[in-house]
This record gives structure tokens, sequence and C-alpha cells, in this order.
């Protein structure tokens, strides 16, 4: 597999996890005192510690860590070095050496440039992602936990993963440039195609969105569960085996999706007034016996120990050197192939050893290190 | 320079048996990405058509609503009926020659119609054959349904948005099919890379769950140590304050303000003028300071930016070098120099001068993404079978005796 720089900030990062995920190895290459990621809350350790951060944990796994000191001419010309023996780098602007020195030392680089943009909430503002987030009536809202990062990093690796095949292939590299506000405004293309058509602007509608007539998270006795009808004259009548309620069952106009729609709000209400005397779990797996597609609202605690995601390898029992025995969330693309990822590397973890496979000597490795040059 | 280089996957040879959206979408990546695709599809039951679909304005050109006609833009359709000997048959033959498979049906549904991943395999065994069920095919939850609000909701993505004591937070389009697409376009590409080295191909088993919760994978990873659920921030940081959306003037304006450093706070203090009085010594402050005020500190920001549009708050903050976007919200999307560069002209006599969403991202030595209209079902199924099966023109039309015009 192929051997990839990454020098992503927080937007790109996601991506050079998916590509390790693949099965390439992916060399984190960090300034000596550690990145910005390493320091993202929530930090699960002390504030000092750069070992402990969620998002360092998470994003970082499968990769192997080289710190150095940036600024200096010995780690430029390490760099250098690391990209002849590299095929790809993945890197955020500005990149750490000039573009035409990256391709003098590997003409047949894949280079991954992403351009972050704004701060996060501003790019999601300038998408328009941001206007379909939210409750109606009340002010828009971010994304949570860095989701717009994540979602630009898929993009960042679809980019390089198809470089990558076309250079296995041609052995030709490629260089690539991604915007990071432009991979959010691509998944606002609904907005875009809604407006060009109609004129109309798509809203923000909070805990009851969906493309389906009747959707929406509704309150039950211990949080909230979502239900979404589907359009299919089935998908009614199921439902109505579901909510025993004599107005829905003696309304034959609700029938017809087009009148659900139009009385969206007052039958959400009479449902939420049933689903309020209930448990999510139980109103979903009768619901999904009757093959309604409904879900319980789960908050990311509940799902750190999901049969579902344990069953199929996404989350796996480890003995976590930092954390001890945890449920590890693997990854969406690891769990296909059945490969764990190794743990997310301490500051420099793997420096000596990457140099050593550069053809560094033991001795220039060591005074690399007593010069700060990088840190092992 | 020219622009003749071409597109990474030129050449692949991609079946979509998508449906809805995901599929769809997970195929127009590769589309998009130079792949050679072939739809095959049914007029007997057409795939549902998403977003506004009871409005009558809705069937365009191809007879698909304007999402789905995006959503299925650049690739061939053929009509086949499925449960029939005769369009089993040809799938069979297409089957025989594409390199990738995307499906996204419950569990089961391909199986009983003889196409499952191990009936296949022996036909093709070269062939990478995607699966993108709501949950994935194995597992206790493998054979529940779901849809994108419903798996927004279990994937923890709709409580880690909003405000303590909000309801569930989701976002009004399409997202998790999104997701899901890209995740699965990116292990297809994953997989054609590993069959170049292995001869094999490999059914692909992703979970539509599973691809939105990664995305929140670090909360997971938090709450799983700390054994307490992730606080819900907003539109908050944990590291700079402020940061927010700030009502404007006019109804439902908001402007995004993002205050990184020192530097850009003083500057927004300077802006907010006699107002920033009720903040006293936190005009100086430090960014822990600004952010155990934040309430205080949004309730100046909120009594200037009230009484201005959100381009004049932008604008302003703007020049003075403080992080700051108006809410963007349809007809004021080509304001963002971003949006003029995404938007592709859609190629086609149906097209009607129409702009459609590009790739967000540009390979050098190569044109832009062309953007192809969606055919009528079935309209280019004879030319399917023309370029895959090289099969003269009368054993075309005797496979296929009829094509709507």
């Amino acid at each position: 597999m192929a051997r990839i720089l990454d020098l992503t900030s927080a937007a790109g990062a996601y991506g050079t996890r998916l590509l390790a995920e693949l099965g390439h190895d992916v060399l984190r290459v960090e300034a000596r005192d550690g990145d910005a990621i390493r320091r993202m809350e929530p930090l699960l350790g002390a504030a000092a510690d750069l070992e402990r951060g969620a998002f360092h944990q998470f994003l970082n796994a499968g990769k192997r860590s080289l710190a150095l000191d940036f600024a200096s001419d010995q780690a430029r010309r390490l760099l250098g070095a690391l990209a002849a023996k590299s095929d790809a780098i993945v890197a955020s602007l500005p990149l750490p050496l000039e573009e035409g020195a990256l391709l003098a030392a590997n003409p047949d680089l894949v280079l991954v440039r992403l351009d972050d943009g704004p701060p996060e909430l501003c790019a999601l503002a300038r998408s328009g992602l941001l206007a379909i987030t939210g409750e109606p009536e009340g002010k828009p809202t971010m994304l949570g936990g860095h989701v717009p990062y994540a979602a630009i990093g898929i993009y960042v690796a679809l980019a390089a993963a198809a470089a990558l095949f076309e250079k296995s292939a041609s052995g030709a590299g490629r260089i690539v440039d991604v915007s990071a506000v432009q991979c959010l405004a691509a998944l606002a293309e609904q907005i875009w195609v809604e407006y060009s058509v109609s004129g109309e602007a798509l809203e923000r509608m909070g805990s009851r969105g969906g493309i389906t007539a009747l959707a929406g998270a509704l309150p039950c006795a211990d949080g909230h569960w979502m239900i979404s009808v589907p359009p299919e004259p089935r998908g009614w009548a199921n439902f109505v085996e579901l909510v025993p309620d004599p107005a829905f069952k003696d309304d034959a106009s609700l029938a017809d999706e087009a009148l659900r729609r139009e009385r969206k709000h007052e039958i959400l209400d009479r449902i939420a007034l049933w689903s309020a005397q209930q448990k999510k779990r139980d109103i979903v797996e009768e619901a999904q016996r009757l093959h309604i597609p409904a879900a319980t609202v789960a908050n990311p605690l509940e799902l750190v120990d999901d049969p579902q995601l344990l069953a199929r390898g996404f989350l796996r029992p480890v003995d976590h050197p930092d954390f001890s025995r945890i449920n590890f969330p693997t990854g969406a693309l690891a769990s296909l192939w059945g490969q764990g990822l190794s743990f997310a590397p301490h500051l420099g973890q793997d420096s000596a050893a990457i140099l050593g496979e550069l053809g560094y000597e033991t001795a220039e490795i060591d005074r690399l290190a007593q010069d700060g040059i990088v840190k092992r | 320079m020219t622009d003749s280089r071409s597109l990474p996957l030129a050449g692949i040879r991609v079946l979509d048996f998508g449906h809805i959206v995901a599929g769809p979408f997970c195929v127009r990546m590769l589309a998009d990405l130079g792949a050679d695709v072939v739809k095959v599809e049914t007029s007997t039951r057409q795939g549902r058509t998403g977003a506004r679909r009871n409005r009558p304005r809705n069937a365009g050109a191809s007879g698909r609503t304007p999402h789905l006609a995006q959503i299925n833009r650049n690739r061939r359709s053929i009509d086949l009926n499925l449960k029939t000997e005769r369009g089993r048959d040809i799938a069979l033959q297409l089957i025989g020659v594409a390199d990738v498979l995307v499906e996204n049906f419950s569990s089961g549904v391909m199986e009983r119609l003889g196409l499952g991943y191990e009936s296949l395999a022996p036909l093709n065994p070269r062939l990478v054959y995607t699966s993108m069920s709501a949950f994935g095919h194995t597992g206790p939850r493998s054979g529940w349904t779901g849809m994108n609000v419903t798996l927004q909701a279990c994937s923890g993505l709709m409580l880690a948005t909003g405000e303590a004591g909000d309801p569930p937070i989701g976002i009004s389009n399409s997202w998790n099919d999104y997701v899901g697409g890209l995740h699965a376009a990116v292990a297809i590409v994953g997989a054609l890379d590993r069959r170049r080295v292995s001869g094999k191909g490999c059914h692909l088993d992703v979970s539509q769950f599973e691809c939105s919760v990664a995305t929140i994978g670090s909360l997971l990873l938090a709450s799983a140590v700390s054994g307490q659920p992730p606080a819900r921030l907003g539109s908050r940081s944990t590291e700079t304050a402020p940061q927010g959306c700030y009502r404007c003037a006019g109804e439902d304006q908001w402007c995004a303000i993002s205050v990184a450093t020192d530097a850009q706070w003083r500057a927004l203090v300077s802006v907010l003028g006699a107002r920033a009085a009720s903040l006293g010594t936190l005009g100086l402050a430090s960014a822990a300071e600004r952010l155990r005020h934040h309430d205080e500190i949004d309730a100046a920001i909120t009594s200037w930016t009230s009484t201005l549009n959100p381009a004049e708050v932008e604008r302003r903050l703007g020049a003075l070098g403080v992080p700051a976007a108006a809410m963007r919200r349809g007809h004021d999307l080509t304001e963002v120099e971003e949006w003029r560069q995404i938007l592709r002209p859609l190629e086609g006599p149906g097209s009607n001068g129409a702009k459609v969403i590009g790739l967000p991202f540009m390979f050098r030595g190569s044109a832009p993404v062309v953007a192809t209209e969606a055919p009528r079902i079935g309209a280019t199924g004879r030319e399917a079978l023309r370029e895959w099966l090289q099969l003269d023109d009368g054993a075309i039309v005797e496979l296929l005796p009829e094509v709507p015009a």
C-alpha cells in the first residue's frame, strides 16, 4: 500500500484517517510541540496532556507520528527526503515546502492540497448548510462534534484515493486542489436544486425534518424516538397498526401522503401524546417488526456498547494503553476489511523508525534529536 | 497547460442498482471521477422521488424530480424488470463485464432476485460488489429499515447538535445519504486499488449507520472513556470565543462570527463602539475569560448585529480581519466565491441552461467535471448493450425491443 504524509489540519484529518482505514501507511507529520488536533476538547486527561484528547485519539488512530521543528533547514531537507520516498502528501495550506520543491524531490507525487477556508462555523454559513440546521423558530446552529470537518475529510479521502488509484496504474502523480467550503457547498446541493427550480429556500426543520411527509423526533418516556412514515400506501397501513389512535384509523384521507403533509404537525402532535407514555426501545422494536423505519434518538454515550456496532466490528473491545479497557470505534471502512487500527501515536513515537526507513544512520538520528530538529 | 489527462476512474465500469439517494449519489461520485456508468432500473417501480415530490412541476425532461435528476446524472439507463428471466439474464451479462456494482436495497432483496454477492462472484470474481443498506447485512439489526432522518437520529448526530435542553436537531436535507454515499465511494476506490494487487474483487457491506456514527467517532470515544454524554455546545467552540450565530436586522437573518485570536477580539470590540461599554474589562480579556463570559459578550455583539443586515456585518468585520459570514440560504449562494467556482453547466438538450454542482476538488491536468443530464428511464439502454457487450444492432433490438423516446 501507499506511504502518505499527512499534514492536514483538523478539517482534513478524518480524510487521512480513512486512508489509514483503507490500509495505507499514513505518517502524521507534526510540529515538535504537537499540533492543534492534540489540543482539541474534550480532553480525557490533564490539560497539558497531548496524548489524551478525544479528537487526537480518534482522528490519528492508524497513523504513525513524526514530530519535527518545521522552521529549521534540516527539517526542510528531511521533508524533501520524505517526499522523495512517499507516494502522496495530503496537506492543508500553506504547504511546509513549496510545491515546486516537493515535485522536484518526487515528480510522481500525489499532492492533495486542502484549502481549509474560513473557520468551521463561517464555512458552514457560506455553504448554505447552516441555514438548514436548527429549530425553525430558533437560531441556526453548528453541526456538533466537528461533523463539518469530517464531511470535508471524506471528500479529501476520495480525492486522494482516486489519485492513488490512478498512480498505481500509470505511475504518474497528480495534484488535486480541494476547497473545504466547496465540500460543504456540495453537500448543500438540495438547497441549490430547490432554489433553482422553485425559487424557494429549504428551511430549518429542527427535530421534525425529513423528506417524507411524516417524519419527526417525538418525545417518549425515556427520551426521543424518530419516525419516518414511508410514502407508499403500505407505509401508512403499517403505521396505523403501530399507533393505535382511532383518529388515524378512521380517517381514510390520511392514506394519501400529500394530505398527510398538509396536516403534518397536527398528526405528529397526536403521535407524541401516545409515545410520551412508551419507552423508546419498545416503540422502535415494534415499529421495525412492522417494517416502519423508526429509530431511537441516541446520544453518543448510548452508542458506546451498541450491539450492532459491536457485532460488525465497528466497535472493538481493546485494552487501550491510555484509557484501559474500552470499546474503540475503528471506523466505517476499517470494519469492512475486518481490521483494527493501531492506537493514535504518542507525539514523535515513530520519528526514529521513520528516519531509519529513509536511510538515516542511528548516529544521525541521535544528532537530529539532540539538536531539537526531531522529537522521538 | 492542456486539460487533456483523463480522469482517475476512466475505463472503470460501474453498474448502478441504486435507488433513492444514497446508492445513486455514491455512483455519481464515481461517474464524476470518470467512471463509465450504467443504471439498471425499472419503469414498473420507479425510484422514490425525494424532496417535495408531491408538487406537479417536479417531473423534468428525464421524468425524474429535479433532485433525482441531479443525483442520477452522468450515466446511461437501461430498463430491466429483474423479476423476469429476460431482465435478469441481461443484467447478468452486464454484471459479467462490470468492475463495480452498487446497490442500496434492504438486506435480502438482491439475494431474492438471484443477484446476491455469493451468486455473482463465480460469474465475475473481479467484481467489487457494494451494498449500502441502513445497518449492514450482518448483526442483530441487519433486518431493520432506515431512512435519512432515522439514521441521523440513531447515529448520535441529532443529540450532538444544538444546545443543552434543545430537542434533537437534524439537518433538513438528505445528509445521511450523502455521508453514506461518500464513504462507500472511498471504499470502492480503495477496493479497486487492492484488486490491482490481488486480482480479486470483494463484497463491501457498507452500513450507512456506521458511516454517520464515524463522523462523530471522537465523541463516542470521549463518552466511552468519561461515561458521560458529550456537552451540546450549540455553535460555540471549546477553544475560542466568541463564536456564534448572531441575529441581524430583518426576518430570520443571521451572521456567523468566529473570533480566534486576541487581535481579532480587540478589532471586534472596536467595531462595537459604545455598545462595548457593557463589557467593561472584557474588552481586553483572554480567550479563557471570554469563554467564561460568553453570554454577556453575545448580548453586546447582538445589540450591534441586530441593527445591520448580515452582509453588512460580514463586510465590516471582514475589513478588520475578523472571521464572519452571513448565513446564505438559496438566492444569495452565488454571491459566495466558492459557490460560483463549484457550479457547472448541465449538458444535454433538456438542461435549459441549468447550473449544477460539480466536484469540490480539481484534478490538475484534466478538464473539470462535465455534468450530463440524467436520461429518461431506459432511454440509453441499447447504447449500454452496444458498448459494454459489443453486440450488433440486431441482437440489441432482440434483447431490448422497446425503448422510450
